[in-house]
């Protein structure tokens, strides 16, 4: 998974976390070299530089009870709950009057449960959608309506790729940028057929800006 | 006439003896500007806790500062196989040693603290 991903991931965690625990007022997790990983939303207005760089002292010096694991300080107004979980430092702050053995088991249980299922997670690729590359032969008449006429080859696979379901709608990419969505027919005229051609109505060839005989990108809708 | 907070350190310091041999309590230390009390089991120990005690308390202030948590009335550190407990009462400051499955908390009410 990467670093992004993984962010994002445990954002969410320990925004969700604070949503169903309203004492918490912000949780963020740090590495030992002080970066930080992923914050809840109210994470942001703290200075987490200063937290981290007064706590690396405390690393240092608690290597005489066995490393750090747990700090937890008690103030008047609140208190802060600072775990180690992996090679990382998850700080959850909460109110005065917090239930610091809910909290404990947030920091204990949740949150390392939640960040081993994350680390575990191989995110399933997105169905890559077969893009294709054909030649544009325009069409006109005035029954020929708004729909762009491709070799039922390649409808057939793509629908392969979408489990059988037929695809109908298409995006048509020309090489100068524009981009339209519109509707797809197979091409029935047996002349043009297996010629790796795209026949575009004119008016849908003028939108595109493109005239016959030039390349267009095709790419399924998932139906 | 003694002070409130001579008092308060006096009696601290015969709870503290009273504790030490408690199980699971490693060891304390109490210090004010100008006097320390340590009773630490392994002597060996003592410099490197003394730092830690010291940091601990620091660490407090400091994260009770960015987090605005107030007054600060407990820091606990805790490590693989011990933890400390570390408080500012009166002008002193005392660090309590044990074993990490022992109940902090309870402590804390055995020597009358918040």
């Amino acid at each position: 998974m990467d670093k992004d991903t993984y962010a994002t991931a445990l954002r969410n965690t320990l925004t969700e976390v604070r949503n169903i625990c309203p004492d918490i007022s912000c949780s963020f997790i740090f590495t030992k070299e002080g970066m930080v990983v992923a914050g809840d939303e109210q994470s942001v207005d703290i200075p987490v530089k200063k937290t981290v760089g007064s706590f690396q002292s405390l690393m240092e010096k608690a290597i005489t009870i066995g490393g750090l694991h747990t700090m937890i300080v008690k103030g008047s107004k609140g208190n802060v709950h600072i775990s180690s979980i992996n090679d990382m430092y998850l700080v959850i702050a909460a109110s005065k009057n917090a239930d610091m053995t809910y909290i404990r088991s947030i920091a204990n249980v949740i949150v390392p449960t939640v960040l081993k299922l994350i680390k575990g997670i191989v995110p399933t690729p997105p169905k890559m959608a077969p893009s294709q590359q054909l030649i544009v032969e325009s069409i006109s008449g005035f029954f020929v309506g708004d729909a762009v006429h491709v070799d039922e080859e390649i409808l057939k696979q793509w629908s392969k790729n979408f489990k059988g379901k037929s695809v109908s709608e298409v995006e048509v990419e020309a090489f100068g940028g524009k981009v339209i969505r519109c509707k797809v027919k197979v091409i029935g005229v047996s002349g043009y057929k297996g010629k790796g051609l795209i026949r575009v109505p004119e008016k849908v060839a003028q939108e595109l800006e493109v005239t016959e005989g030039e390349l267009v990108r095709i790419k399924p809708i998932e139906p | 006439m003694k002070s409130k907070s001579y008092v308060m350190v006096d009696g601290l310091r015969l709870g503290l003896d009273k504790i030490k041999g408690d199980e699971g309590i490693i060891g304390y230390i109490l210090r004010d500007a100008k006097s320390a009390s340590i009773d630490i089991k392994d002597p060996s120990k003592i410099i490197d806790y003394a730092a830690l005690s010291s940091t601990a308390l620091e660490s407090g202030e400091s994260v009770s500062e960015v987090f605005g948590l107030g007054d600060v009335y407990s820091v606990v550190v805790e490590g693989k196989d011990v933890k400390v407990l570390s408080m500012s009462v009166g002008n002193s400051r005392m660090s309590i040693f044990m074993r990490r499955d022992v109940d902090h908390e309870k402590i804390c009410k055995d020597l009358h603290l918040k």
